[in-house]
């Protein structure tokens, strides 16, 4: 083995460093490490002709390696190392020995600070004599990306990409995109019908030349990793050609089964073969299997018998595709939170006490009562409405401890659209705060707490039960120490959101985190919002947190941006300070498997393997091995070994 | 002068890389003062702190060591210190069980924003470290 | 009640068939009447097979050494190899189990449960018997029955039983093939970590005087490493000189190893050896004894160990030796793990 050439560079930063550490000593200090061949001092080691001296020095003393011992890493780090890279060395083998901010800074004394400085630069030194000369590690991309979800999250997502230029494959679980907001009636803070917004955003996803849009699928396996992965997609059988179908609707006439309707959240019925809503994405019906009585002409048949498109198919199977994608975006949305788990509020049993989504259905023209906000028990108009905010959220002891952002706002707006369907009714808001946030909101809720028959109540409702026809509703009023008593037409829960449940499932079958309260694990909370630990894999809307539709379409977007960002390089370029197996000492135990936070080795043959596309180099499994058989490059544990020596001589 | 005041702690601190050496960056910008009796090591996170490390550390002659990294669920590698937590738990009840006092080794979470925390915790460290005088029931006795 | 007979059946129907291809066990030892390991490779000699209070051995250690045996050989095993285990023993085996050391088809665990009546220390046993021989050990529900060339000597159990015994909860190798013996404890003779909890009563000044005392006791003979079956990593990384040497080993490899410590057998090197090696074992060591009782100057390294141990059952939930799946303890966490001493 050569004997290491190393050059010390020592910045006086001016007087930052100059000032309270003895530059020469630590220059002289160093020049007695025998690895250390070239040591050098300068005023700023960092400016122009600073760098050019670092630079000649490496040719003149057939230098292999550097230490500039200067400021913070986070300023200079790469400087100096494209430095190096130019005076034809390889930028790992030059490190940064932080003695100013770390260092000058911090200590007035002189002789302290400068015995400081001679450790730290010192720890350095003997760091850099291991430093192996590395290369960024490229790794292969497939320029196609995949959204999993067909929401307003989804579809934003789908299109931002697909308008990039990169294709995308749209996976959703239904039999039709649009998700949570094709079920609502009109949007907060606009009163905008939800249908009209979102239906021209489905039909170009529809017709967008670079969009593949797989519904009635679910996503069982991926594998790979950012750039390549592999997507198991499971295309269900619909039994109906979307190609052939009319929409005519003749075989919803005949067919025999009655279901209830889960795009109606259960308010009415469908038949075994439907369509969820008119303005479906595809424009197609389906035949739902589990409902239907055989899929058997001899059983029925009569659907089939009535379809003149012909578009009726029983021999359809389920097929099952892998796509090969770059990128994932995972927009799986959310559910509400059961009513069941509120026995006090009825617990999902009482009659005319509905969530929130359940109302919307009743306010939309397209819903089961043709938008006539009626009392799903006997059809009658509800005079009296009572809104309950914050069920299930807010409360750590029993239920979901988070807000769920969104229910002051829609609470506001069904007031508002109760009193503008049922003009002589009286809406009654039992609320704790209101968190109107976003733009126009405030505004919004105040206009809907001017109307007269809107009355908002500061406080809580204990109980629900159903009185003469109609539910009593046991509740406070806290601004005037009251308790107050309604026996209410109606009763409008805003159930806490949840992760839906195809969110759960999906993040088992990505291996993605989850946070405690069960939604997908942003990267970062503040800085990375939108991506998921797993490299590649991207989160956007609900299913990441509760939010509403402008920051669901700005998340998407940001999810896209990512996405194509990823994607528009031919080859990816890591950090190659990653993690490195010696077969000679792994037993194979597995445990770096396990503590791997990145879920980037494996055991192949009784050996540890790493994945070097998904090792970050935090170095998690050097600490937790016993035998030292993985270790990071260039962060070893021999090296900081002799950093510990170095620091205590 | 009294030997007692002569006595400076040497005091080896482990920083994680995005957390607490980021933390104490800050505290340089922001020229807080503190004693000058810990050297740095920064490694990647927290999770990359063998035990061995704190071992040799005090092998070697440190009175005092201490490791810091980013708050529980902010780890930068997700899940690096919640290793960590445990196998610093291990490695301090290990040496309060053999009897070295349990001052002598600290951890804390000091996040980048905390440049004023991280100069406490030195500062605190090195006030409790005096009193204990130097460390010599792990420290290797080299024959001069 | 174990009957041996039942046991050697097994072993001889096994060889005979040839469905494992040896059986580890115990037999009657050449020092009076404590048993040895025995290596059984025939169905006839499976009649050489014994079970008393003075098993103590902890076979899974042999699983090790064969295994090793085999790779040294570049050999695979053709046949699942069998092992007597007690009920510490079969934890040990879960461990290396966990640990994919072999594969779970690879071994045969002929489950023994102690019943409660645990083992002997052969020191306190010595020391009571005055240096005269025993030729058998019988336990007959309070009391340990020796019969010597004077007579029977009879000692209470708590006499003559091994401190880890005195404490155990758990006789029974829930981890078997086969199993013979009951899941009963028997009588309850001291609280699990009694003595750890006697020791935890002293201050930091006691403390180190007991300790500091031992340490500089230790000669790193390394009986302890080489007894214990967790202790298999082909190197220690606390001492380099075990590094392995192929033809394939560059020169940067050898000068590379990182010498933590001195060889020498002094304080601060066999503290940190000591310190070292219980890490290592935190929720990985079963109580098995083993390294206690080699020992040749008599270090309670034990206490370590049960510290970890005791940490980890009631800090993290995590018991050594319980599951084959699920992780080991430093490679995993809980969201409950305790972070009060973190400022």
């Amino acid at each position: 083995m050569t004997k290491k050439r190393t050059g010390v560079f020592v910045c006086h930063c001016g007087t930052n460093i100059a000032a309270t550490v003895d530059v020469a000593k630590v220059a002289r200090e160093m020049a007695d490490e025998n690895t250390v061949a070239f040591t050098q001092e300068y005023v700023y080691m960092c400016s122009e002709p600073g760098q050019e001296s670092v630079v000649q020095a490496i040719k003149d003393n057939k230098l292999d390696s550097v230490v500039v011992t200067c400021c913070s890493p986070n300023l200079h780090e790469k400087t100096f190392r494209d430095n190096a890279q130019r005076a034809g060395i390889n930028n790992f083998t030059c490190e940064i020995a932080n003695i100013r901010e770390q260092c000058s800074w911090v200590h007035n004394d002189k002789a302290k600070g400068t015995e400081k400085a001679i450790k730290i630069s010192r720890s350095v030194v003997r760091r850099v004599n291991r430093n192996k000369p590395l290369e960024a590690i490229a790794v292969n991309v497939t320029r196609k990306a995949m959204v999993i979800g067909g929401g307003i999250a989804g579809i934003q997502a789908a299109l931002d990409i697909a308008n990039a230029g990169v294709e995308v494959v749209l996976v959703e679980k239904q039999a039709t995109i649009g998700g949570r907001m094709l079920q609502l009636s009109e949007t907060f803070p606009t009163l905008d019908c939800s249908q009209c917004v979102l239906s021209p955003k489905m039909v170009e996803v529809k017709r967008h030349p670079k969009v593949k849009l797989m519904t009635y699928s679910e996503v069982q396996e991926l594998s790979g990793s950012v750039g390549n992965f592999q997507v198991k997609v499971l295309k269900k059988p619909t039994f109906v050609d979307p190609d052939k179908c009319k929409i005519c609707d003749h075989c919803t006439e005949v067919c025999p089964v009655v279901v209830p309707n889960e795009y109606e959240l259960n308010l009415t019925a469908r038949r075994a073969i439907y369509i969820p809503y008119a303005q479906a994405i595809p424009a197609s019906f389906t035949l739902d299997e589990s409902a239907c009585l055989g899929l058997n002409p001899v059983v029925c048949g009569k659907c089939k018998d009535v379809c003149e498109a012909g578009a009726i198919n029983y021999d359809m199977r389920p097929e099952t595709v892998i796509e090969d994608v770059g990128a994932v975006v995972v927009a799986t949305g959310f559910d509400l939170y059961d009513q069941e788990n509120m026995p006090e509020l009825g617990g999902g049993k009482l009659e005319d006490v509905l969530d929130g989504l359940q109302f919307e259905r009743l306010c939309s023209a397209s819903g089961a009562t043709k938008g006539h906000i009626l009392r799903p028990s006997d059809h009658r108009e509800p005079k009296d409405v009572v809104f309950i905010q914050c069920v299930g959220s807010r409360d750590p002891a029993k239920h979901c401890a988070y807000c769920s952002k969104i229910c002051c706002m829609y609470t506001a707006k069904h007031a508002r659209l109760y009193k503008k369907h049922v003009p002589d009714g009286r809406a009654y808001v039992f609320y704790i705060d209101i968190r109107s946030g976003g733009k126009g909101y405030e505004e919004f809720v105040q206009r809907t707490m001017e109307d007269d028959d809107t009355l908002y109540l500061r406080g809580r409702v204990s109980k629900l039960y159903r009185h003469n026809g109609k539910v009593r509703v046991l509740g406070t009023d806290t601004l005037t120490g009251q308790n107050v008593e309604i026996d209410a037409d109606m009763v409008v829960l805003a159930q806490a959101m949840v992760p839906s449940k195809g969110t759960t499932e999906i993040a088992k079958v990505l291996k993605i985190g989850r946070d405690k309260d069960g939604f997908l694990a942003e990267a970062h909370p503040k800085l990375r919002p939108v991506e998921s630990v797993t490299a590649g894999i991207y989160l956007a809307g609900a299913a990441q947190a509760p939010k509403d539709i402008p920051e669901t379409v700005a998340q998407a977007g940001a999810a896209a941006s990512k996405v194509i960002a990823l994607l528009s390089q031919a080859t990816l370029s890591r950090s190659p300070l990653i993690a490195k197996v010696r077969p000679s000492h792994c037993t194979g135990c597995g445990m770096c498997v396990d503590a791997c936070p990145f879920i980037a080795i494996r055991l192949e043959n009784g050996k540890a393997v790493v994945n070097e596309a998904l090792c970050e180099g935090c170095g998690s499994c050097s600490a937790t091995c016993l035998r030292a058989a993985i270790d990071v490059k260039n962060v070893t544990q021999l090296q900081i070994h002799e950093m510990i020596e170095a620091c205590l001589a | 002068m009294s030997e007692q005041q002569a006595y400076e702690p040497k005091v080896v601190a482990f920083l994680c890389k995005w957390c607490s050496s980021a933390g104490s960056d800050l505290a340089g910008v922001s020229r807080i003062q503190y004693p000058a009796n810990a050297t740095p090591i920064t490694i990647p996170c927290t999770g990359a702190m063998s035990p061995m490390y704190i071992l040799s550390a005090f092998n070697k002659g440190a009175d005092g060591v201490l490791v810091s990294g980013c708050h529980i669920g902010d780890c930068h590698y997700i899940e690096g210190n919640y290793l960590a937590r445990r196998k610093m738990h291990l490695t301090m009840e290990l040496l309060k069980f053999i009897g070295v006092e349990p001052d002598r080794f600290r951890m804390s979470w000091v996040s980048a924003a905390e440049g004023a925390k991280f100069a406490q915790v030195v500062t605190d460290f090195i006030n409790d470290l005096e009193p204990l005088g130097p460390q010599d029931k792990l420290k290797k006795v080299v024959s001069s | 009640m174990i009957n041996i007979q039942d046991i050697r059946d097994t072993a001889r129907d096994m060889l005979a068939k040839g469905e494992v291809r040896a059986v580890i066990g115990y037999r009657r030892g050449t020092r009076g009447m404590l048993a040895e390991p025995a290596f059984i490779t025939s169905p006839e000699q499976a009649d050489d097979l014994v079970w008393d209070p003075t098993c103590f051995h902890n076979l899974s250690l042999y699983l090790v050494e064969d295994r090793k045996f085999l790779a040294h050989l570049n050999k695979s095993s053709d046949a699942p190899i069998a092992v007597i285990a007690k009920g510490c023993d079969a934890r040990s085996i879960v461990v290396l189990l966990q640990e994919h050391y072999f594969k779970r088809e690879d071994v045969y665990i002929i489950g023994v449960s102690c019943e409660g009546t645990g083992v002997v220390d052969e020191r306190k046993l010595a020391s009571h018997l005055n240096g005269f021989q025993a030729s058998n050990a019988v336990f007959d529900g309070d009391d340990f029955v020796f019969t010597t060339a004077q007579g029977e000597k009879r000692l209470p159990a708590r006499e003559v039983m091994a401190d880890r015994c005195l404490e155990c909860r758990n006789p029974f190798p829930k981890e078997n093939n086969v199993v013979f013996g009951e899941d009963k404890t028997g009588r309850e003779l001291e609280a699990p970590f009694a003595a750890l909890a006697r020791f935890e009563a002293q201050g930091t000044g006691e403390r180190w005087d007991f300790w500091s005392h031992h340490f500089d006791r230790c000669i790193r003979c390394f009986a302890c490493r080489s007894v214990c079956p967790m202790c298999y990593c082909d190197e220690c990384v606390v001492d380099s000189i075990t590094f392995p040497v192929t033809p394939a080993t560059t020169a940067e490899e050898k000068a590379n190893r990182i010498r933590w410590i001195d060889r020498s057998a002094t304080r601060s090197e066999n503290i940190t050896y000591l310190m070292t090696r219980a890490m290592h074992l935190a929720g990985r060591c079963t109580d098995c004894g083993e390294c206690e009782r080699a020992c040749p100057v008599n270090v309670p390294i034990r206490l370590l160990n049960n510290k970890m141990e005791r940490e980890a059952r009631e800090k993290f939930g995590f018991e050594p030796g319980a599951s084959i799946g699920g992780p080991s303890l430093v490679a995993s966490f809980l969201d409950s793990d305790p972070g009060d001493f973190i400022r």
